[in-house]
């Protein structure tokens, strides 16, 4: 989409709803997924009058976290701010959010060829869920409200306007989600509203703007074009698809000379295309006010320190670190540490297998090779996720050990394993059973030859009579017989004497 | 700020109220009057001055537990119409 006239200017909004058991200001229940409608309500969610929010420590928490985890500074006090709105989602006519001070401001995420600057991370509550509907006879316009998100906690990431493609917002919303994961911040399922994403987006002429902080400006007389807000995006791809979607659409427009309006836009996921939904011809009123019955809260440095514990080693460090230190392709790197509980099985094993060998890039690459082998063809075949297939660690050391000494060979091995994994078998005692065969089929092995050599005349004089094809049907027998755990290479050589 | 019809109109949008020519040109000067009356907050100096609200450490705060809500025919009761337990709110309101 790179573009010789014009620069694409991308910032994104992120909402991230946090994984507390209580709500933000009250303590109904936050998990609303499937849940009767209306149940998870009290007089604080509805609005009721004389309702008094009471602000959710662990809440707190989780948004500093998220701050700490994008390198942001931390607000020693928080406050919140009442934003006005009138939408029957919000019975109290204003959703508690943070106006001038966010608690967390000024972060950065690295992504592989760029930097995204945050600006700014806030705590507020989410809003009721609300669907439209046409009543059938009457053909008046209704809304059904379910109250159970009301007050669900969420946190909004917002980046400066500095991304430049779909590409990097993607990388970017990516990232998110993996931070938000891997520090059990949010589950930040797109597809269930626990993540959302709203890229604005603005096209302009190179050379003709500059940003400056949070603002895009003009250079000299040029007259910026508008920017536009993408809603209803449903996941990570479509962030990429709806903007690509878009730029193409601002794009024909300004060639064609026409006037860009400040507008928002709805994806339309299945036809591909976003859709008008509002012009934006005023800025929203939100008449913001300090919010009167929540008082400032103070955060010392022992509180952020408290809250820093939980910071484990991010992927990006984990890539880092597989890449550098344990030699592993960017490829296996990247498939290694997207996922935190495949990142802390790798890990480990790793460590187990290096405190035998005393080489890292060695035990690193067997580690990869057997979770990105074996394991994940297993895991993505039942649908499961690595931490319900119960591995064990301790066994997986000794494979990869047998594996790696050649005392088994790879299909053997695989095998092993997957027969361990399908039927929940115990795989050092599979191990040992194959160690006592392949010992006794040792001594075996040169009279199954013969055996084989006795009764596959014609395959024998074939080979004799030069079809060195034959040999590979000798050898399959003598694999058939020992079921397959016969080294094939023993097996050529016995054949080979014993053919002489 | 200036106060006058078109600022009127502008609340009255912002609140959802439907406000006839007639009762915006009484409401607009009772409107400027009140708002005038609280400016003159505006005249104190609190140059200096920290603001007196309370401040409250952050192991003060409420602990995440969650506990029962209201039951939903409590949620329910209040609302004109309702559909599948649902609070149904007529009108369109895009």
């Amino acid at each position: 989409m790179e573009n010789n006239k014009y620069d694409i200017i991308i910032g994104l909004e992120i909402h991230i709803q946090t994984k507390t058991k209580s709500k933000m200001f009250c303590t109904c229940p936050t998990g609303y997924f499937q849940k009767e409608p209306n149940t998870h309500v009290c007089p604080v969610c509805l609005g009721l009058p004389g309702a008094l929010p009471v602000p959710n420590k662990r809440a707190i928490e989780l948004c500093i976290l998220m701050g700490l985890a994008t390198h942001c500074t931390i607000s020693n006090e928080i406050y919140f701010d009442r934003k006005h709105y009138f939408y029957p989602d919000l019975p109290k006519g204003y959703q508690i959010s943070q106006y001038k001070n966010p608690i967390c401001s000024n972060g950065l995420v690295k992504l592989s060829n760029t930097t995204v600057e945050i600006e700014r991370i806030h705590q507020e509550e989410d809003v009721a869920k609300s669907t439209h509907h046409t009543e059938a006879g009457t053909n008046k316009e209704y809304s059904l409200i379910d109250y159970n998100k009301s007050g669900v906690p969420l946190i909004e990431i917002v980046t400066k306007p500095c991304i430049r493609s779909s590409s990097q917002a993607k990388e970017y919303a990516t990232r998110i989600r993996q931070i938000a994961r891997y520090l059990n911040i949010s589950d930040a399922d797109m597809e269930k509203g626990q993540m959302r994403c709203e890229p604005n987006i603005s096209i302009q002429e190179k050379g003709k703007w500059k940003q400056e902080g949070r603002e895009v400006v003009p250079i000299g007389n040029y007259k910026l074009n508008a920017k536009i807000e993408i809603k209803n995006i449903g996941s990570i791809t479509a962030v990429e698809k709806s903007i690509n979607y878009e730029v193409d659409r601002l794009i024909e427009e300004i060639e064609a000379g026409n006037n860009i309006k400040q507008q928002t836009r709805g994806w339309n996921a299945n036809k591909g295309i976003t859709e008008f939904q509002r012009s934006k011809e005023t800025s929203d009123d939100y008449r913001y006010m300090a919010e009167p019955d929540i008082p400032v809260i103070k955060i010392s440095k022992e509180d952020t320190d408290r809250i820093s514990k939980e910071l484990i080693e991010l992927p990006d460090k984990k890539l880092d670190r597989y890449i550098n230190t344990y030699q592993l392709s960017e490829y296996d790197a990247n498939v290694l540490s997207a996922n935190k509980d495949v990142a802390v099985l790798f890990d480990k094993l790793v460590v187990d297998i290096e405190n035998e060998l005393k080489d890292l890039p060695t035990s690193a690459k067997l580690a990869s090779n057997c979770i990105t082998g074996t394991i994940f063809a297993w895991i993505n075949e039942k649908g499961i996720s690595i931490s319900s297939a119960n591995l064990d660690i301790a066994d997986l050391v000794a494979w990869n050990l047998a594996l790696n000494s050649k005392e088994i060979t790879k299909s053997k091995a695989e095998k092993l394993l997957r027969e361990s994994l399908d039927n929940k078998k115990d795989l050092s005692k599979l191990l040992d059973d194959f160690r006592k065969q392949s010992s006794e089929s040792a001594t075996n092995l040169t009279d199954i030859v013969k055996d084989v050599i006795l009764k596959n005349e014609k395959a024998v004089n074939d080979f004799k009579n030069g079809n060195k094809a034959s040999m590979g049907f000798l050898i399959g027998q003598v694999m058939q017989i020992t079921q397959g755990s016969a080294d094939p290479n023993e097996t050529k050589s016995i054949l080979i004497k014993e053919l002489e | 700020m200036k106060i006058d019809i078109n600022f009127l109109k502008h609340m009255a949008k912002l609140s959802r109220i439907k406000l006839s020519q007639k009762e915006l040109e009484k409401f607009t000067p009772q409107m400027k009057t009140i708002l005038e009356s609280v400016d003159v907050l505006q005249e104190v100096d609190t140059a200096g001055i920290k603001p007196m609200k309370k401040r409250v450490s952050f192991s003060d705060l409420r602990e995440d537990i969650a506990t029962i809500s209201l039951t939903q025919e409590e949620v329910l009761r209040n609302a004109n119409h309702t559909e599948m337990n649902l609070v149904k709110i007529y009108g369109k309101i895009f």
